[in-house]
């Protein structure tokens, strides 16, 4: 039944909100209600994130602070339709590349002024630059992963690496003993996000760069026809698993967790979800192989705060909280990202965890997604160009000179 | 015998069809029962070696699925009676009242139902989001998703039910008159009985659509304690880092059973009110 | 009360009947719509700040998108290819169902079953069962011999986009077919009892009693099946995104990619005017056809 004495409360309260903004400016706000919207990551995410927010409200009494957990698939539409109606939350996790379109939108607040030395130096130095625009702070890195190699032990001893294979060549060897056993040998992502990604790990390790010093396409380079040409050979050859394009990172995740994949180029997050679901896998985590120099990928995610939002001091209020120690450690730890302050980097969690400073290692000779405007375009301009070589419908040179073009029409807009 | 030979013939014909459309059904009910250890084991077998019933339970807990079904049940059914509301007037006015602008009127329902939620998607956030609502806007309301979901909904309802009012025999109302009744008294005691198999029909057409409606929902519900379960369900599988599958089949079949089992009730019904359209 | 000619243009009641109906759609539809035709109109930023007004600039770099003329021509194949498929199947479903057998509740009950999954759960299901190496297909296709392995059936569009066309099928027929059978309840029964003492076989009572006699349901289904499928969204979106390397994209997934993943509302705004008008112009096409016939 449609609740007509509700409905007609709410009018009234209509009314008198009406009425009120008739009247001078209301009373200063005594409690502060913070929007907070956050990304899934896992199942423990919204969780945590409600118990941050209740323990927010209990050390400041009045104060209440409002999670709303979307979807990564989601989260950018639903920023999307909340800045355009002006109903946006007043701090927000986004991926850290697309922060450029906000400043240009003039919609994220810096944070320099919030922060003192002291805050600034929470932080793990490499994690706070990408979020720096023009000299300016305008998010805090709350989420940070690089990639590595995961090998399974049993397949890549028998085929004669049983530390993991150094180069791209090493693993077309391993990956061909592997196919002769009858395995799927390297894991190749062809299908949803960071299709883009996948290809850059080999682009980057021959020398070459995605995007230019002055924002123009480079991957269209000899070393970016060098990685799409050595994909295709291993899709071509059976070297990877058959259909790369039904394929996404979840799809080879579990290739790998059944201990069907020789190897796969994830992040750390794997760790934990093979941990709770196949204690017994035997596998290793070597640095993404080399061509001509070591590479990886680094990401971060960022929490942002709005510009129109109206309750500033206590929404900082509540990222320095969300940045102290303890709710670090609990988060990371149970997401299995990567420290970004040093309190974390510190906490024997992490020091004492082979695996995880693997991923730690890798790091100085980490490649973060650069922060230019159409950044997105870029990512699907070359998901569509690898797609269509391992559909085998375009050469790599012919397809990346596409995605070249397609690229710079939208690059730095 | 013969009948007997018919049905054995009309079976056998249907059974593709009959297999294609319980096919899901099982599927869901297959991948529920499995241990999330079974799902991903190779090669896959197709029955549960140990069924259990363990996915219901987590995903009930996961999604707070009880309140997404009571946020269903109740923007569904409000949605669908704004629906009948607003369009069984405009209906009967279509089939008992001559008025020169009827064609026009009803070429404006055949444009409005051209025009498909999702390119109206942000258009409607704005709208709703500009619109100020006890302290917010109407963005998160109840309201303020019935109010479209009635406006989608409504366009068809008054289209279908013209046509099911115009079968009914104007005869019948008429001698009503001649007794003296009221035009609204013969309306309400007359009229409305015999038109109510086709209002239930249209009724479960607009209760199916508000209930399984994604786009709309996804752009104007945005706590999750409004959430609705076709929302729940749809979140279980995109952009996640692990997808569960036996708690996403848990959550489809209970998510659709309620729905099948309002269809199975009101077959019967179903068709009756469709005759009742047909006899024009 | 009446006017002219017996009949007035809107007489008071009429308009207290029809006038919430046309006030509740003008408030869903009309403020929407001048919004898409204004982001249409400009270049407008990810986060819907309007720029500078670029007249039909948007339209023009849409037209001449490769990928939205791929999509656009996929899009009339998704829609001739599901509304042709379901209304073949589906009348002669509707025409059994109209016999009278034993178990005909129960058959009725089981084809109208699928309505009651929501398209994108029904899409969700079907994408698990397609799942290349845990699918039930594979699964079924292998254990009988027919696959020596499974097939990564999202993989290729030659597999991908056939499959969601057969979806687009199986879910449109009990909507359908319910409409059909309705039609058919209506026909008379001894029509036929007098065609068949005339000679007539059952495929002659079908052609020349059965389908003129269902033509106009025929054909208020074939329309707002038309307006579905062609504005459908879920189930190519949910089973491949419309890739890949856009190949499986049709009008409605493009615009959604477009206006969420991309960020550029401007062109989503232009597609979504420009498939208004190809709805409009084919629903139009069809009246106008239907007219004819009538007169």
């Amino acid at each position: 039944m449609i609740d007509f004495k509700a409905a007609f409360r709410s009018w009234s309260r209509l009314g008198a909100v009406l009425g009120l903004a008739m009247a001078p400016l209301a009373a200063p706000a005594q409690a502060d209600t913070v929007r907070v919207t956050v990304s899934y990551y896992s199942a423990a995410t919204g969780p945590f994130f409600e118990k941050m927010a209740a323990e927010f409200a209990k050390a400041n009494p009045g104060h209440e602070v409002k999670i709303e957990v979307v979807n990564w698939n989601a989260l950018f539409q639903k920023l999307q339709t909340d800045i355009s109606g002006n109903a946006n939350s007043d701090i927000s996790i986004i991926g850290t590349r697309w922060l450029l379109d906000f400043v240009r939108d003039d919609l994220v607040e810096p944070l320099d002024g919030y922060m003192n030395a002291d805050f600034r130096n929470r932080f793990i130095g490499t994690f706070l630059n990408p979020s720096q625009i023009k000299a300016k702070t305008y998010g805090l890195p709350i989420a940070a992963s690089a990639r590595g190699l995961y090998y399974n032990k049993a397949m890549l001893t028998a085929a004669g690496f049983p530390t993991g294979p150094k180069t791209w060549d090493e693993v077309v060897a391993a990956a061909e003993k592997i196919k002769a056993a009858g395995g799927n040998g390297f894991g190749v992502q062809g299908k949803g996000t960071e299709v883009d990604v996948y290809l850059y790990y080999a682009l980057w390790s021959y020398g070459g760069t995605v995007v230019s010093p002055d924002i123009k396409a480079a991957f269209n380079s000899p070393a970016g026809v060098k990685a799409l040409t050595l994909y295709k050979s291993i899709v071509d050859r059976g070297l990877s698993q058959p259909g790369v394009t039904d394929y996404d990172r979840t799809d080879l995740q579990n290739l790998f967790k059944q201990g069907r994949l020789g190897m796969v180029i994830t992040a750390p997050f794997l760790i934990n979800q093979i941990a709770k679901e196949v204690p017994t896998l035997e596998y290793g985590i070597a640095p993404v192989p080399t061509g001509t120099t070591n590479a990886t990928y680094a990401v971060t995610d960022s929490v942002v705060m709005f510009k129109n939002s109206k309750v500033k001091a206590t929404a900082w209020k509540f990222l320095d909280f969300l940045f102290t120690a303890g709710p670090r450690i609990e988060f990371t730890k149970a997401e299995g990202f990567l420290p970004t302050t040093k309190a974390e980097a510190a906490d024997p969690y992490f020091t004492g965890n082979e695996r995880l400073q693997t991923f730690v290692n890798l790091l100085p000779n980490a490649h973060f997604a650069p922060t230019v405007t159409g950044w997105e375009d870029t990512a699907k301009a070359v998901t569509n160009a690898a797609q269509s070589v391992y559909l085998g419908s375009a050469t790599p040179e012919a397809a990346l000179k596409k995605a070249e073009t397609e690229a710079n029409a939208a690059l730095g807009k | 015998m013969k009948r007997a030979r018919l049905s054995l013939l009309c079976w056998l014909a249907l059974s593709p069809l009959v297999l294609i459309s319980l096919f899901p059904f099982m599927v869901m009910l297959v991948t529920a029962l499995k241990p999330l250890s079974e799902i991903f084991t190779y090669p896959p077998r197709f029955l549960p070696q140990r069924p259990s019933f363990d996915a219901f339970g987590e995903m009930w807990n996961a999604t707070r699925f009880a309140l997404a079904l009571r946020n269903s049940i109740e923007i569904a059914v409000e949605s669908t009676l704004c629906t009948l509301v607003v369009a069984v007037p405009a209906a009967y006015a279509l089939a008992r009242m001559q008025f020169r602008l009827a064609g026009a009127y009803r070429q404006f329902l055949l444009v409005v139902q051209m025009l498909s939620p999702i390119l109206l998607v942000l258009g409607l956030f704005r709208l709703m989001a500009s619109i100020p609502w006890g302290d917010g806007t109407l963005v998160n309301t109840r309201i303020g998703i019935i109010i479209p979901y009635a406006g989608f909904q409504m366009t068809f309802a008054v289209w279908m039910l013209s046509s099911y009012f115009a079968a009914i025999p104007r005869e019948i109302e008429e001698a009503a008159w001649m007794d003296g009744c009221t035009r609204l008294r013969a309306i309400r005691s007359i009229f409305l009985p015999l038109a109510l198999p086709a209002i239930s029909v249209t009724g479960i057409v607009a209760f199916v659509a508000a209930w399984n409606e994604f786009a709309v929902a996804l752009t104007l519900l945005r706590d999750v304690d409004r959430q609705t379960v076709t929302l729940q369900v749809v979140n279980l599988v995109a952009g996640r880092y692990s997808v569960e599958w036996n708690q996403v089949m848990a959550a489809t079949l209970a998510a659709t059973v309620p729905v099948a089992a309002v269809f199975t009730w009101l077959q019967r019904y179903m068709v009756r009110g469709l005759t009742f359209g047909a006899i024009q | 009360m009446r006017g002219r000619g017996g009949v007035a243009a809107l007489p008071f009641p009429v308009i207290a009947m029809i006038g919430p109906s046309l006030v509740l759609a003008a408030f869903v539809v009309g403020y929407p719509l001048y919004e898409i035709v204004r982001l249409s109109l400009h270049e407008v930023s990810r986060f819907g700040m309007i720029r500078a007004f670029t007249g039909w600039g948007n339209f023009a770099n849409v037209l001449a998108d490769a990928t939205f003329q791929a999509s656009l021509w996929r899009t009339l194949i998704w829609t001739g290819f599901v509304v042709g498929g379901t209304m073949v199947i589906s009348i002669p479903v509707a025409v059994v169902l109209n016999l009278d057998f034993a178990g005909r509740g129960l058959a009725r009950t089981i084809v109208m079953l699928p309505w009651s999954v929501s398209l994108s759960m029904a899409s969700i299901v079907w994408l698990w069962a397609f799942n290349a190496d845990y699918g039930v297909v594979n699964t079924f296709l292998t254990a009988i011999g027919a696959l020596p392995r499974g097939l990564a059936w999202m993989a290729r569009p030659e597999t991908a986009f056939p499959i969601e066309i057969a979806i687009g099928i199986v879910v449109s027929i009990p909507f359908t077919t319910t409409v059909l059978l309705g039609g058919l309840s209506s026909i008379p029964g001894d029509i036929y009892e007098a065609a068949r003492i005339d000679g007539a076989g059952p495929w002659m009572q079908f052609r020349m009693l059965t389908l003129p006699l269902l033509k106009s349901f025929i054909g208020i289904a074939m329309i707002l099946n038309m307006i579905h499928v062609f504005n459908s969204f879920p189930i190519i979106w949910i089973m491949t995104q419309g890739g890949p390397n856009d190949t499986t994209h049709i009008l409605i997934t493009y615009l959604y990619d477009l206006a969420f993943r991309l960020g550029r509302p401007g062109p989503a705004a232009a597609i979504s005017l420009i498939m208004l008008v190809i709805v409009f112009s084919f629903t139009l096409l069809y009246l106008r056809m239907q007219g004819r016939e009538r007169a």
